[in-house]
């Protein structure tokens, strides 16, 4: 029941700040940049995209998200209320994966690249999950957004560039123990799609497990006193 | 002066503290180093795999052209993401009823990150540039690049009523950019659907090399400052 109420409220607060309308914006466009791109060009292009802006986003906004919620004082309440710290993770993680699952299907069904719809909403909801969990942990131990931007830049590296070397120059089977590697398999339909699936919920639980452990951290220290 | 100088040197403080600094210092140097030696190693590969003659080459001025906007934008957006810090903390309203004033707050976040970014600008596309540019030209594109960060900024700063918001505004922001590939790829009239955008009159500058074109550029880029600071002004009151 709180988690249904935390992401009722991360939903709401994601709406009023304007991210449906920007992915609305951005899906429109990158769906007119596909069309426009050679036909043998667009399935790449589309799983770039989407491994790049929908399922990645959390790790764009969960440090102006965190660092909002620690001026308004929202994360004291939260602190001090029966929320617990894995509940707190779990809504942001699930509001964000909605956006990107959605925003994500916008743009791969008009690409052509949407062929099981079961690997590619949960693939992108699992990368996206794991992308925020990873900006949730940078965006505790954070006090300003450039700190934040400078920070997500090694994990950016580290999850995009071996994705890019596999879609691109290097598709060896080995390389599906990393995420960004699953994602791709799950968006362009290329491997084997199963296990790529298992790995990539085996990072993102990873992941969600130490953001988890990170947020009770910082939970325990909002206002400078440790609880 | 002093006090804006004060300012200045807060801001300073702050970026260097946060490492933003550093990046902004060496991110520029790095990407130009991509494009002066990545990119026409990239046309070879390219040639060679297609077997073609050209086929970025005809772009090469596009690549300069991102360069010579990418030094202000780097600059100005650490200094929005600082003033959007500072909107949210209140400490922007406080610096606006000190000497400093809100003209004065504008200056030390914008104009002076603005300016050093300009000298970069103009250093980075002297050693790194792609195709030949005059002195006087190359001046001033960067000089016009350099607005159009600042405006860039200011959209992120007078839209914006919290960091989020700017956060995604600043996704957003990146769209006024849209018109420097419009007069490579569109030469048509429909080129001219982009002609509120200051960067579109800059690439159409530095493509047809007529220098009336200097009017429409600075004209609109300093319109949208005027729109944007007269909003952000109200913000600070």
């Amino acid at each position: 029941m709180k988690v249904k109420s935390l992401f009722l409220g991360d939903v709401r607060f994601q709406f009023k700040y304007g991210f449906y309308f920007i992915y609305l914006f951005f899906s429109i466009l990158y769906i007119g940049l596909l069309f426009a791109l050679p036909r043998m060009w667009r399935e790449k292009a589309a799983v770039i995209m989407i491994f790049t802006d929908p399922s990645a986003m959390g790790l764009y906004f969960m440090g102006s998200m965190v660092l909002f919620e620690k001026s308004e004082r929202v994360l004291n309440s939260i602190a001090v209320s029966p929320v617990k710290p894995w509940e707190y993770v779990i809504s942001k993680l699930f509001s964000i994966g909605l956006i990107s699952s959605v925003v994500s299907l916008a743009i791969g069904i008009p690409a052509g690249i949407v062929i099981n719809p079961f690997f590619f909403i949960f693939g992108v909801f699992l990368c996206s999950c794991l992308f925020s969990a990873v900006g949730l942990m940078i965006a505790c131990k954070i006090t300003t957004l450039n700190q934040f931007i400078l920070a997500t830049i090694p994990a950016e590296i580290l999850i995009n560039v071996p994705a890019l070397i596999w879609l691109f120059w290097y598709k060896k089977s080995w390389l599906l123990v990393h995420p960004g590697v699953c994602i791709m398999t799950l968006c362009s339909g290329e491997g084997a799609p199963l296990p790529a699936l298992l790995v990539l919920f085996f990072w993102a639980v990873l992941f969600t497990v130490l953001a988890c452990g990170t947020v009770k951290k910082m939970l325990r220290s909002v206002g400078g006193v440790k609880l | 002066m002093r006090p804006l100088f004060h300012c200045f040197h807060i801001f300073l403080r702050q970026i260097s503290r946060d490492s933003m600094l550093f990046a902004v210092l060496t991110a520029p140097v790095l990407t130009a180093c991509a494009f002066r030696f990545g990119i026409p190693y990239a046309e070879v590969l390219l040639c060679a795999y297609f077997d073609k003659v050209s086929i970025l080459s005809g772009y090469y001025l596009l690549f300069d052209l991102f360069l010579a906007v990418m030094t202000p934008y780097m600059f100005c957006f650490a200094s929005s993401m600082v003033m959007l810090t500072e909107l949210d903390e209140n400490m922007a309203r406080y610096m606006a009823v000190t000497p400093v004033g809100k003209q004065g707050y504008i200056m030390s976040r914008l104009v002076f990150p603005g300016t050093i970014a300009f000298i970069v600008s103009v250093i980075l596309m002297h050693f790194f540039s792609l195709t030949m540019w005059s002195a006087p030209f190359m001046t001033l594109t960067c000089f016009l690049t350099s607005l159009l960060s600042i405006a860039v900024s200011l959209l992120l700063v007078s839209f914006s009523h919290n960091r989020v918001e700017g956060m995604a505004l600043a996704k957003l922001s990146g769209m006024i950019m849209l018109g420097l590939p419009v007069p490579f790829f569109l030469f048509s009239r429909t080129q001219y659907l982009f002609c509120i955008l200051p960067s579109f009159w800059i690439a159409k500058l530095c493509v047809d090399g007529n220098l009336l074109l200097t009017i429409p550029a600075v004209l609109t880029s300093l319109l949208w400052i005027l729109v944007l600071y007269g909003r952000f002004e109200k913000i600070l009151s």
